[in-house]
């Protein structure tokens, strides 16, 4: 493989793992939200709050990839010249924001379809699940700046 | 003052007036109270004051009160009151003025009549239900004999003959058909239907056979049809049946538009409904008195600020109450309000969701304030976005009536979009790169190194604030050694560090040493022999991770200020493929209003909740406690109505 195709490997590792994660912690948080819907449908503004925050782990999937594609010029303008070990440099920065946002995402999911159980009982503690919540973000966060750190380190 | 003096207040009056003393602290909402019987002036009175018991009407308002719940739950289950996705959160309340709210007060009679009007529509409505159900399930069991044009009341068993109707799963069929010759040697079998599943045959035979016939049947799975209370033949059944049903819809409409008229009444009803809750909350806060055959005796606590106020309205209002008070004990269990001035008072509501702060504890809310504002506006870092979000917040806090917390969220919200207003300018970011100004300061894009340094930066200096709160905690609780070991060292064994990793200045070395060796020679200093004091002085140093990973956690205010931004630039790239045609200018503005108003919300909600944590595990665990209790005044709770200033004033 040439260097342009390993790192487009990384991009898309970086935003179809991360992604996955997203749509499996909303998907799980989606469950148990319907649940409670059937019993108390004015809680929905409430559930679709917390049902959005597994989507950062994809964002941040989205962000990374999107890093690289602008600097191998996929975006804009003109394709950049990749040798093959630029190219794996690439595709290992994409890496920790895939690993990290595929776990992260579907605990963060997890955790969440527990706040949904919390706020059908006591609805005012809504903003302690998304503490817990983001506890479990915080990986993923970093991970993102792993990435970033390492993206700008690759001189092209 | 952020946490406000408490007092303990007595008020001694005349039996007779206290419902009146109820009525005006109820209204007034500022006196917590407390149940005198757990006082401390209970062993010494206690042959002298009786406990107030339990009012005897509280039953009665009780059941009023789930009547009139009753009511609103019926016509809510019938007729909804759909709350918009705002009001999902705020609540929805009905407006009325006091004229109004009163005006239903007065007809409180009339809830006995509605509830048994609507008693009577929910009897009636389960009943159709009921009948509904009832009749679907039997025109599903007889849809499979519609061919048999034969009324089934003629199919049963003659003193000779016996006839009846029978299921018999498919793969069983055959093997039915196989055996019967066998068992019997005349019958008649006639199939009337059979689907994926089952077969429907009637059959008929010598009644003398019949055991023998059993006995087969059992074997073979069969199953007999019986239809015990209809006459006709299927089809004619299931067409009454038909028939039936549509009167049943038509009556439940009937019924629906009866109720339909009570509506009128729903407001009456949520007046009354929270009246109601109010009545009962009194009565029941009555239980906490004592008194004698003609005097109460009410304790509780209330803040300083309002003592005046107080006094003036018990004595301007009642003839005989009077009102005493004192400083709270040391050891008392005083409850906690929280009052901060100017900008720092919206940022109560973030350490209220952590805890309430102990009494006599610092009250982190005026330390933790400035950080919020820099931290939120750093990890938006949009100058579009802020101008957008300071609005929305200011529209919405306008708009809408809130409890305190949810006022002082939006306004949160509104300093939060100043900040990122301003971080937008310093770092360049005008919807991601929509508008492409020059960063006043750097961008963050062209040198990350830089906004990591300074990330950290601020993280070590709001980390090293709160060892200086909590230094100035132990000094003020005169402890200034503990200041001095847990802290001061600290302080020097760190930036020891500091240096010498970065090789800033060599002397880091003998900071580090001269630290350490403090902290190794005084972490130890609870336990009881020496050598368990230089270990556990010695493993004290392992701390130093701690407080690496808290400073090292800050690197999310980079991380998440990047975020924001870029996905802003994703915004406008995906946006600038579409350009080119009409359409194409169409589909841009579309994308990029939603885009932007998406990754807004998103940014928005994870800058709040991230710069929380920064604040709850970085900041607050090195120095503040909490565990205290809020103030919890006796006061008007209104669950289904708001009284607002009534038009003309």
């Amino acid at each position: 493989m040439e260097g342009i195709e390993i790192a487009m490997l990384g991009v898309a590792l970086a935003v179809g793992l991360a992604g996955s994660g997203s749509a499996i912690g909303i998907g799980i948080v989606g469950q148990s939200a319907c649940g409670l819907i059937s019993e108390d449908p004015d809680k929905f503004g409430q559930t679709l709050l917390l049902q959005a925050l597994p989507g950062t782990q994809g964002i941040y999937g989205l962000l990374a990839g999107f890093l690289i594609m602008q600097d191998i010029g996929i975006v804009g303008e003109e394709l950049v010249e990749l040798t093959t070990w630029q190219g794996y440099a690439y595709l290992m920065a994409a890496l920790p924001i895939a690993i990290a946002g595929l776990s992260s995402g579907i605990y963060q999911g997890r955790v969440l379809a527990s706040s949904i159980n919390l706020i059908a009982k006591r609805p005012e503690e809504m903003g302690k699940g998304i503490v817990y919540a983001v506890m479990v973000e915080t990986y993923a966060v970093f991970a993102l700046l792993a990435t970033i750190l390492m993206l700008f380190g690759i001189a092209v | 003052m952020p946490i406000i003096d408490m007092k303990k207040v007595y008020i001694l009056g005349h039996r007779q007036e206290r419902t009146r003393v109820f009525n005006l602290l109820h209204k007034m909402g500022t006196v917590e109270l407390l149940d005198v019987k757990s006082g401390e002036g209970w062993k010494e009175f206690q042959d002298l004051l009786e406990p107030e018991q339990l009012p005897d009407n509280i039953s009665q308002i009780d059941s009023k009160r789930s009547d009139i719940r009753f009511c609103l739950d019926f016509f809510q289950r019938h007729f909804p009151i759909r709350k918009s996705m705002i009001e999902q959160f705020t609540g929805s309340r009905l407006d009325l003025t006091d004229e109004q709210f009163n005006s239903y007060i007065e007809a409180l009679e009339q809830v006995e009549e509605i509830y048994k009007a609507c008693r009577e529509a929910e009897e009636d409505l389960v009943r159709i239900r009921n009948e509904e159900t009832q009749s679907h399930n039997l025109i599903e069991d007889l849809q499979p004999w519609v061919p048999l044009d034969l009324p089934l009341e003629e199919v049963e068993e003659g003193s000779w003959t016996m006839m009846d109707l029978f299921i018999v799963p498919v793969e069983q069929y055959s093997a039915l058909l196989e055996d019967l010759p066998e068992t019997i040697s005349e019958y008649c079998l006639d199939e009337v239907f059979s689907d994926e599943e089952n077969v429907y045959f009637f059959f008929s035979a010598l009644a003398e056979k019949k055991q023998a016939i059993d006995e087969l049947f059992r074997g073979k799975a069969v199953s007999r049809a019986s239809f015990p209370d209809v006459t006709g033949t299927p089809s004619d059944i299931i067409d009454s049946l038909n028939k039936k049903l549509e009167e049943l819809a038509q009556e439940r409409s009937a019924v629906l538009k009866e109720v339909e008229k009570l509506l009128v009444h729903r407001p009456m009803l949520m007046a009354c409904y929270d009246y109601m809750d109010n009545e009962h909350a009194k009565h029941q806060a009555m239980a906490n008195l004592a008194g004698t055959d003609n005097s109460f005796l009410l304790e509780g606590w209330a803040p300083v600020p309002i003592m005046d106020d107080l006094e003036t309205t018990i004595s301007e209002n009642t003839e005989t109450a009077v009102l005493t008070s004192r400083e709270p004990e040391p050891d008392e269990d005083v409850p906690v309000l929280l009052h901060n001035k100017g900008p720092a008072e919206p940022y109560e509501v973030v350490t209220k969701l952590y805890s309430t702060p102990k009494r006599n504890e610092l009250d982190p809310t005026p330390f933790m304030a400035p950080f919020f504002f820099l931290y939120f506006g750093i990890c938006l870092s949009d100058a579009g976005y802020g101008i957008l979000l300071g609005l929305l917040a200011f529209y919405l806090y306008r708009k809408l009536t809130l409890g305190e917390s949810g006022r002082q969220l939006l306004k949160l919200l509104m300093l939060g979009g100043i900040s990122a207003f301003a971080f937008g300018i310093l770092l360049g970011g005008y919807f991601g790169d929509l508008i492409e100004l020059p960063p006043l300061l750097f961008n963050p894009l062209e040198e990350p190194m830089t906004m990591l340094i300074a990330a950290l930066a601020i993280g070590l200096f709001q980390v090293y604030f709160g060892m200086g709160l909590q230094a100035y905690r132990n000094i003020k609780g005169g402890k200034p050694l503990d200041a001095l070991y847990d802290q001061g060292f600290w302080f020097i064994f760190l930036n020891g560090l500091i240096l010498l990793v970065t090789g800033i200045n060599p002397a880091g070395q003998w900071m580090a040493v001269v630290g350490g060796a403090g902290l190794v020679l005084t972490q130890g200093r609870s336990q009881s022999s020496v050598i368990l004091k230089f270990f556990s002085g010695l493993l004290s140093l392992y701390n130093v991770t701690q407080y690496l990973s808290d400073v090292l956690s800050y690197s999310r205010l980079f991380a998440l200020g990047l975020a924001s931004v870029v996905i802003g630039m994703v915004v406008n790239s995906v946006g600038e493929l579409a350009a080119g045609s009409i359409i194409g200018y169409v589909v841009l503005v579309i994308i990029l209003i939603g885009g932007h108003f998406f990754n807004m919300i998103i940014s928005t909600l994870s800058s709040y909740v991230h710069t929380s944590r920064l604040q709850y595990l970085e900041f607050f665990n090195k120095f503040f406690e909490g565990g205290g209790r809020s103030f919890q005044p006796l006061r008007v709770k209104n669950n289904y109505v708001d009284i607002v200033e009534s038009e003309e004033n």
